[in-house]
């Protein structure tokens, strides 16, 4: 996964080009030429691939898509465990790794915490921005999608310091290599109306999945440091009702 | 006499620091008032729209009708100047005035054609307020969470942002679901539309027209 991931950025960093300012249509996104082609080339993956594989998880009974779910978010509790450490959220990480041990009774198949208290997942990139590093350019990677040079560099960070990459053997190994296609496949099956409807009634979707991004994870950063003003009120502050 | 005098310059003292601190009190008070009437207004408005929505969809309405419906909303609840505004960004000041018309006709037609795809979305959802905060003098956010009954979508958070201007209707401006603003990715949308097009804000237009047509051609049985 790691190779994986350095052979892709490495491919993506040599034949990114800076756009011309007059068509970047992004402070944020200086590699827009580049990282639109890359788009073009995962919506294919996404024609393809993965939207005919949300379908078909969609018509599983209930209980396996729950399954599913479930152990897509039991695979990120180690993660979250980690990072929520590094956050001083030490709560979060006392309830994620109390999850992970009695679901993993299951594999994580199943849910049987009948905790009120829900997991907030954490992430590597999140640590880094509490950590008031800048997020960097927002680059499109091949079949990884939409990323800042922040949040791509956490993922593969929480691919190192997964607990669960220390523990090995095959069992481990099954889980941490399922763990990412599954991941992709129900957040893809359980949101497919509202990805599709966005897929096909943008009229650029590239510019909205990365104006989608950027508040998603501004929103998360924010709710890590309240004293952050929210993407919308920093726009509409600037935005004079007056003139109407 | 000057002692008469003293006693009396003391007491006007004291009652123009009782009658100042009542004034102010007073005007605290309407403040307070005013404010408490913006955040209650704004939150009704809200509630009234979902209301008016479950009553419309307890009706079993045609796609006809879902258009109607969504255009008298609009009109009603939503303040479509500030939106189309906002929506066109940075571009507006450079519109023409029958660009400006061309831009929000083509701009509300997609408003409409997406409605009829996605008002059943709304069957499924329940609405409960949660409190309302004022942003500024002109603005309010008003938050709710909604619950999908058929338990497929999880609990969210939804804002409503309205504008509370005085002397003007309190009419909705956005709505954000889990921190993702719907007017903000419409902005960065059309902005990308028109960079991409060397500024060019009939590109915007035609983009929308066609966006427009291909939703009605889709939604034609």
């Amino acid at each position: 996964m790691v190779r994986i991931f350095f052979f892709i950025l490495a491919a993506v960093l040599t034949g990114c080009t800076m756009a011309s300012p007059e068509l970047m249509s992004d402070v944020r996104d200086p590699y827009e030429s580049t990282n639109r082609k890359i788009f073009k080339a995962n919506l294919m993956v996404d024609d393809y691939v993965l939207e005919p594989a949300a379908k078909g998880y969609r018509a599983l009974p209930e209980g396996a898509q729950a399954g599913i779910t479930n152990f897509a978010k039991w695979s990120t509790y180690p993660s979250t465990a980690v990072n929520s450490t590094l956050q001083g959220k030490f709560e979060n990480a006392a309830v994620a790794s109390i999850h992970f041990l009695v679901n993993g009774l299951t594999l994580g198949l199943a849910d049987l915490t009948e905790d009120d208290v829900k997991v907030e997942t954490e992430d590597f990139g999140q640590t880094m921005a509490v950590w008031n590093i800048p997020q960097g350019s927002y680059m499109m990677l091949p079949l990884l999608g939409p990323g800042t040079i922040r949040s791509h560099t956490g993922n593969l960070v929480d691919n190192f310091t997964n607990p669960l990459g220390f523990i090995g053997g095959q069992t481990v190994n099954g889980i941490r290599l399922a763990a990412t296609p599954s991941n992709i496949i129900a957040t893809r099956g359980n949101n497919y109306e509202h990805i599709n409807n966005i897929k096909y009634n943008a009229i650029d979707l590239y510019a909205k999945t990365r104006s989608l991004y950027f508040q998603y994870r501004n929103g998360q950063i924010a709710a890590l440091n309240s004293a952050l003003p929210s993407d919308s009120d920093k726009a509409f502050s600037d935005f004079s009702i007056d003139e109407y | 006499m000057s002692y008469m005098k003293k006693i009396f310059t003391h007491i006007a003292i004291v009652a123009s620091i009782i009658f100042a601190f009542s004034a102010h009190s007073a005007l605290a008070d309407r403040a307070a008032l005013a404010y408490e009437e913006r955040l209650n207004t704004a939150t009704l408005v809200v509630e009234n729209l979902i209301n008016r929505v479950q009553i419309f969809l307890a009706t079993n309405p045609t796609p006809i009708q879902v258009r109607n419906e969504t255009n008298a909303l609009i009109e009603l609840y939503f303040d479509y100047n500030i939106i189309s505004r906002f929506a066109a960004g940075q571009a507006w000041r450079g519109a023409s005035a029958q660009e400006k018309t061309a831009y929000r006709t083509a701009f509300r037609e997609v408003l409409l054609s997406l409605a009829e795809t996605q008002f059943e979305v709304f069957r499924n959802l329940e609405y409960t307020s949660i409190d309302s905060v004022a942003k500024g003098e002109k603005l309010v956010v008003v938050h709710g969470r909604i619950h999908d009954i058929s338990g497929k979508i999880p609990d969210s958070i939804i804002s409503w942002r309205l504008t509370t201007n005085p002397n003007r209707p309190i009419r909705i401006i956005d709505i954000e679901v889990e921190n993702i603003s719907m007017l903000i990715t419409q902005q960065q949308e059309n902005a990308a539309v028109i960079r991409q097009n060397g500024g060019d804000f009939t590109a915007l237009i035609t983009s929308l027209q066609t966006k427009a047509h291909a939703i009605k051609a889709k939604n034609t049985p």
